[in-house]
């Protein structure tokens, strides 16, 4: 395996680390992620990375990432 | 049981007027021609009045027919296809070949408020340009349309008064709008918007929310209420992409995991 991206290292570990993810997929401008615990979501750790915001409802949330969604996805995918 | 009986016929007659109305107004009427008159109609299929108007209503709410007070019920023009991308009242005009004009209902610089704040990233109450337009294709109102743009991106945008294009405006400032998020739902207008739309007395409308952001982040957060009669969002589809799960969702991934 390479060297893990830092942002998508970042990114996952904000969304609660790769053992909180059921799945996860890009959505044209989101990250949409299906996660075994909400709480351990940090909203305020992805805004600093850079999302323009979270959602979060139920146990399905969606970072609005921007159209570098696609990369970020393909990073995250690599690290799971 | 004879009520039964009787709602399936009278359900089974507003069918027949309704196909038939379809039909004559698809393939026998252009734009702007009137419909037959409730009595002609009545004669020709022998039901009452109720299931004419009925079937008549229903196109209207369709937005297949439309009626014009005092004059009669008229086959109306083919919705637009409402752009699900990043353009202006004005571009997709040009593209349906229509006229776009505008009457500026409200310009100036206001204290955001909370949800504006919120949304574009600033505190609240402090200065964004406001701009609240009544947008018509053709000379007949579409749209209204309101947006806030914070004034510490472009003190200067609004100094040779309201911007024809906002988007244009913020180009020629240094943000670009690159991309953006839009939700639409489905409303009742307020009673204001249903004077500045030429809605008459009935009809819904859709609220399309928008927030567009330039490489420097969220510049400008959008409200447009469009006529629901005149409009039908049009939505590529493609097959979803396969969520990635950490378990393994793929065989290669799998195989890999477990030979490391």
């Amino acid at each position: 395996m390479t060297a893990a991206e830092p942002r998508a290292a970042l990114y996952l570990q904000a969304l609660g680390g790769a053992d909180n993810i059921e799945d996860i997929e890009p959505c044209t401008t989101r990250l949409r992620s299906l996660v075994h615990d909400p709480s351990r979501v940090d909203s305020a750790a992805l805004r600093e990375l850079g999302a323009f915001g979270v959602m979060i409802n139920g146990r399905v949330v969606q970072v609005v990432v921007g159209p570098d969604v696609d990369v970020v996805a393909s990073e995250i995918d690599d690290l799971l | 049981m004879p009520s039964d009986e009787d709602a399936q016929q009278a359900s089974h007659k507003y069918l027949k007027v309704r196909d038939y109305l379809v039909q004559l107004t698809t393939d026998e009427l252009g734009v702007g021609d009137p419909i037959p008159s409730e009595r002609a109609l009545t004669q020709r299929f022998g039901v009452s009045r109720m299931t004419i108007r009925h079937a008549i209503d229903s196109l209207v709410s369709e937005g297949l027919l439309e009626k014009i007070q005092g004059r009669g019920t008229f086959v109306s023009a083919p919705r637009m296809d409402f752009e699900v991308r990043l353009s202006t009242f004005g571009e997709q005009m040009h593209r349906l070949g229509l006229t776009a004009s505008t009457t500026v209902l409200e310009s100036g610089a206001v204290a955001a408020p909370a949800e504006v704040a919120s949304v574009l990233g600033i505190s609240p109450g402090s200065q964004v340009h406001h701009l609240r337009r009544q947008r018509h294709a053709d000379g007949k109102p579409m749209a209204v349309e309101e947006a806030w743009i914070p004034v510490k991106l472009a003190p200067a945008l609004f100094d040779d008064g309201p911007p024809a294009s906002l988007y244009e405006a913020l180009r020629l400032h240094g943000h670009d709008p690159r991309w953006g998020e839009e939700t639409l739902a489905a409303d009742s207008p307020t009673d204001e918007e249903r004077h500045l739309l030429d809605m008459g007395g009935r009809g819904a409308v859709l609220r399309a929310t928008r927030r567009t952001h330039a490489d420097s982040g969220a510049v400008m957060f959008s409200r447009a209420c469009f006529r629901g009669d005149r409009y039908q969002v049009w939505v590529p589809l493609a097959p979803p992409q396969t969520p990635v799960t950490p378990s393994g969702a793929t065989a290669t991934t799998t195989t890999s995991k477990e030979d490391s």
